[in-house]
């Protein structure tokens, strides 16, 4: 059986891309300490010479993908259950696509995120640690971190509505009565993405770029 | 290098109670001098010296016949007069000096001058076993290949070992070269082309070292901006730079240049870091001196480096990749390219391990790499989503009717 699993193709690209990642790591990672040179191993370094603008627009680029992502598997999910269900109960199209629009929330608490935080972004004089300022970096950290949030939080909101939707529709097919019981659970798993978006305001809420 | 004598005089014990050298160790002067004294106080006093131009034990290896091909050896003359010795010594490392000087020594023991000859004027000769006589072959070395010099050597060599057999006299027979054919560089390379870097002696020992292939400043004087170059003062090779003023010990170090119209203060000091738990040592300032005023330049945030090695840049200024931070708004800017600077720990006269200022990876490749890393990351996710997706295949029949769906709601 193990032989089976790994005459899948994926198995083995993703186990062979993962020993190639750790050997590297781990390789360069002895260099560092038999040649005493894990001095220059700096993470501060790292921190402080890559520019805030690309921490900042990473921030808005996963802000929108992952919420993005979300909805879409919530939609795909929910969308393939009613179209099925509407088969044989042509009833449920109509209700069912509340739960649609649910999942489609998420998406558009992504886009609202993205512009805030982009409006953020301001241009900046200055190359190196000191003259660009602790204000600066304190802003591209923020962003990339209120993107991260959003992003995640409506990427897991979006699946778990979607799931839920799904459920609803099959169920509203064999029992109308139970639609409006499930729609109670897929308010409470819409909510999670509501938090993501509270959560993101306040890292941006002092965010100053600029000089 | 190797002393022979006829066969008759049973002197083989002569040269055997000298121990031979240890492999890989070199004959100096003061043993070849022992060697060569033992075998003339006690041995022949008739000397026969071939003195070839070059020599190596590379070249008896290579045409010797080392490797199982004896037929092609260059020195079957070399070989059975070595043989038929009853007293050989090989050397095979002599240090030249010492090789070179061998004719002078020779001279002294034997008390007689040498006689520059060939194989013909040998045989015209006639030796006396109880006189000293110290013949030297000149072997010629022209612009033919190795093998054929060494091959047409080692012919002169028989001549004379056939002559000399027939004046019947004993005789010590030596074969050596005035210098190596290959000169063996041992250490770094020499750099003749670039400036030898400065170095603060604190009695035996260096302290400070430093090096920069150019030292340049630019003022403003009287609303002009001036370039001069302090390269020839500082580093020049015909200048011992006066470092009056410099100091070190083992926490601080100051470095003050030479005096002239400018005049650079280097400040350095080194301490115990907790967090990293090492020593460091960091570059503080640089002082520039010049028509009564100072200016100064912070360097601490980039110049340093843990205290066992030395810090290595491509360029230390104040503009430019500033490394140096000048203290006030109209300072003057001043410039060094490819830069070396070592405080403390000196040991010898070279810079340890260097530092380097510029990383393996520089921040724009770290983005780079994160950023695509992370697509990378979503372009899997995403195919391997689309490559799991599987329509409903358990009510396929390819062989049954196919689905019919009313037009009615």
């Amino acid at each position: 059986m193990l032989l089976e699993w790994m005459m899948n193709g994926h198995a083995i690209l993703y186990t062979g891309v993962t020993l190639a990642f750790w050997t590297t790591i781990l390789v360069v990672g002895l260099c560092y300490t038999i040649f005493d040179l894990g001095f220059r191993f700096d993470v501060a370094w790292f921190l402080t010479e890559t520019s805030p603008f690309m921490w900042a627009n990473l921030g808005i680029g996963l802000a929108i993908s992952l919420s993005v992502v979300g909805a879409a598997w919530g939609i795909y999910i929910t969308g393939s259950s009613i179209l099925g269900g509407g088969v044989k109960a042509p009833r449920i199209k109509t209700k069912n696509l509340v739960s649609i629009i649910f999942c489609e929330a998420v998406a558009i608490y992504g886009i609202i995120m993205a512009i805030v935080i982009s409006n953020m972004a301001e241009n900046f004089t200055g190359t190196t640690p000191e003259t660009i300022g602790a204000r600066n970096y304190q802003a591209g950290y923020s962003m990339f971190g209120a993107g991260l949030t959003v992003g995640f939080s409506n990427l897991f909101c979006g699946i778990c509505v979607g799931i839920v939707g799904s459920g609803a529709a099959l169920a509203d097919a064999q029992n109308a009565n139970l639609f409006v019981k499930i729609l109670i659970v897929e308010i409470f798993g819409s909510a999670i993405g509501l938090f993501g978006v509270i959560v993101a305001i306040l890292q941006t809420s002092k965010v100053k770029m600029g000089d | 290098l190797y002393c022979t004598t006829s066969q008759r005089y049973t002197l083989y014990s002569l040269l055997q109670q000298i121990a031979p050298p240890s492999a890989g160790h070199i004959v100096g002067q003061q043993q070849l001098t022992s060697y060569l004294q033992k075998a003339l106080s006690d041995g022949p006093r008739n000397v026969v010296l071939f003195l070839q131009d070059k020599m190596s034990i590379e070249d008896f290896t290579m045409y010797g016949g080392a490797f199982g091909n004896k037929q092609d050896t260059a020195f079957p003359n070399l070989e059975g007069a070595l043989m038929s010795s009853s007293s050989p010594l090989v050397l095979p490392a002599v240090s030249w000096p010492a090789s070179n000087a061998v004719i002078g020594q020779l001279q002294d023991h034997l008390d007689t001058s040498p006689l520059y000859m060939d194989p013909e004027t040998l045989s015209q000769l006639r030796l006396n076993a109880s006189s000293p006589a110290l013949l030297v072959f000149r072997l010629p070395a022209d612009l033919m290949s190795a093998k054929e010099i060494l091959s047409g050597n080692d012919e002169v060599i028989g001549q004379v070992m056939s002559t000399m057999k027939t004046q019947a006299v004993p005789y010590t027979a030596i074969y050596t070269a005035l210098r190596p054919a290959r000169v063996r560089r041992t250490g770094s390379r020499m750099n003749t082309l670039f400036l030898p870097s400065v170095s603060l002696q604190e009695g035996e020992d260096t302290c400070i070292l430093l090096w920069a292939k150019g030292l340049s400043v630019s003022i403003l004087r009287s609303g002009r901006w001036e370039d001069h170059d302090l390269t020839p003062s500082t580093f020049g090779e015909a200048v011992s730079p006066k470092l009056h003023g410099s100091s070190c010990d083992k926490t601080k170090a100051k470095w003050v240049g030479p005096c002239g119209a400018f005049r650079d203060h280097i400040d350095t000091h080194q301490r115990h870091y907790k967090v990293s738990a090492r020593r460091w040592f960091t570059l503080d300032s640089v002082q520039l001196e010049y028509d009564s005023i100072k200016a100064k330049f912070n360097a601490s945030r980039s110049v340093y480096a843990p205290a066992e090695f030395s810090y290595r840049c491509q360029s230390v200024s104040s503009f430019r990749w500033p490394q140096l931070v000048p203290h006030a708004v109209n300072d003057p800017a001043n410039h060094a390219a490819l830069y070396s600077i070592q405080g403390f720990n000196v040991t010898g006269g070279d810079f340890s391990y260097a530092s380097d200022c510029a990383g393996f990876f520089s921040p724009g490749i770290w983005m780079g790499l994160m950023t695509s890393l992370l697509m990378v990351l979503v372009l899997t996710y995403g195919l391997h989503m689309i490559m799991q997706l599987r329509t409903m295949d358990r009510f396929d029949d390819p062989k049954g009717p196919a689905i019919s769906v009313p037009q009615t709601e």
